[in-house]
């Protein structure tokens, strides 16, 4: 259960009730929330004492998530959390685009997406250098050198940037690369091993819906980065794996409504990989933003017939640039705004 | 009027505000002013909206949102 106290109970009242708590076997864990203390219990309680609490004066209210995750829950804080991708705001109102190739390919490609993705007014660079492919003889990323072109390519345009971590082991690469978000894929996402490894690195993670997972088992996930560490957690719809094969996945925008109402976490939409097919992208994307995402994921190629991976669903640069305008139409009327580009850094030439 | 006309109305004009708010917010961002395209949109009218008033909704648009308005931000 979480307990959410009056505003401006003193301190020494809340630690008096945290040791009810504790001292009854039960840990707990406290909101980072300004405005007033939460207390999340990680244990059953039992009835006698969970009465005792509630009858408190302190207390105003005691809520119990309609799952097992506790830190992920909308009564943890007090509104929505906004999570800082090197600078750059995700939700509360704030809306931004991912873009980037699918894989990192070669320092021209990615000189050419970088560029394509930020003149179109994307707010964040993603790539991928370590590469989850269905065949073991498809294009498996360029790994640490992949993780080095995104960074300098990030810099280069002023965009932060986000790769998928595959493995626990891969993380002192993402660090020295200074990874401003770290991916955590569909395959991976109930990895709990590489979970808590990853929670372990204080960064922002984009934690992307696994393809046959529920909206609980995913947010249980979330649960899983929180309760060791990473408060930062951004949640990402892709797609689902469905009875229905003309489209890669189908795309669950029920999750949005339904995440706002139950947790405080930003949530995005991928349609890139749900749909497959770059036409569907754009309206997938109007009806993401109209339904609340707090932004989209999308992927981006120059010349895709050339990609190694996944060219079949890139958007062209101009598409891009018509989704990134669409975006701000569609978050204004819904009385959000479309995050501001970060200022792209004086002197620093292109490259390829 | 009927109260589901009034909402109706009432939802409008808020997201109206709200797509004002946002070039407002673009062209600050950017520190630049951008004069609507008039004969572009004047094209894509379809006459629901009285053609005649549309270049003074615009200009009062691009005076409004104009990063060099002046004392109202």
């Amino acid at each position: 259960m979480i307990l959410r106290l009056w505003p401006g109970t003193p301190e020494a009242r809340v630690a008096a009730i945290t040791a009810m708590l504790e001292t009854s076997g039960v840990r707990t864990s406290r909101s980072p929330e300004m405005n007033r203390p939460i207390i999340a219990t990680l244990d059953k309680v039992d009835s006698e004492l969970a009465g005792r609490i509630d009858a408190l004066d302190e207390v105003e209210s005691v809520v119990h998530p309609v799952g097992e995750w506790r830190r992920v829950d909308s009564s943890f804080r007090d509104g929505p959390s906004v999570v800082r991708v090197g600078g750059v705001p995700v939700g509360g109102g704030s809306v931004v685009v991912i873009a980037g190739p699918c894989s990192v390919e070669t320092p021209e490609q990615l000189d050419d997406a970088a560029r394509c993705a930020h003149k179109a007014g994307a707010h964040i660079l993603r790539g991928g250098a370590f590469k989850p492919r269905t065949s073991p003889y498809a294009f498996q990323g360029l790994g640490q050198e992949g993780l080095y072109l995104l960074k300098e390519a990030g810099l280069r345009y002023g965009m932060p940037i986000i790769s998928e971590i595959m493995d626990a082991a891969q993380l002192p690469a993402f660090l020295d690369h200074d990874v401003d978000c770290l991916q955590i894929g569909a395959r991976n996402m109930q990895n709990f091993t590489l979970l808590k490894s990853v929670a372990t690195a204080r960064r922002p993670v984009l934690l992307k819906r696994g393809l046959s997972a529920t909206i609980k088992e995913w947010l249980q996930s979330a649960e899983y980065l929180a309760a060791h560490g990473c408060d930062n957690v951004i949640l990402c719809e892709r797609g689902i794996r469905t009875f229905e094969p003309a489209t890669r996945n189908t795309l669950d925008l029920t999750v949005l409504p339904l995440m706002q109402q139950w947790s405080h976490l930003p949530i995005m939409v991928d349609p890139s990989h749900a749909a497959g097919i770059p036409g569907l992208i754009p309206p997938l994307s109007r009806a993401a933003l109209a339904a609340g995402a707090d932004g989209l994921a999308v992927e981006v190629h120059a010349r895709p017939e050339d990609a190694k991976s996944d060219g079949g669903q890139a958007l062209l640069p101009g598409e891009l640039a018509g989704l990134v305008a669409d975006a701000r139409v569609y978050a204004a009327v819904g009385g959000r705004h479309l995050a501001q580009q970060l200022p792209r850094p004086v002197g620093r030439p292109t490259g390829g | 009027m009927q109260p589901q006309t009034r909402n109706h109305l009432a939802f409008l004009d808020r997201a109206l505000l709200n797509l004002l708010e946002e070039r407002a917010r673009l062209l600050a961002e950017q520190d630049v002013s951008a004069p609507a395209n008039l004969e572009d949109l004047l094209l894509r009218a379809s006459g629901d909206f009285d053609p005649e008033r549309l270049p003074a909704v615009f200009e009062a648009i691009e005076k409004g949102t104009s990063p060099s308005k002046g004392g109202s931000r």
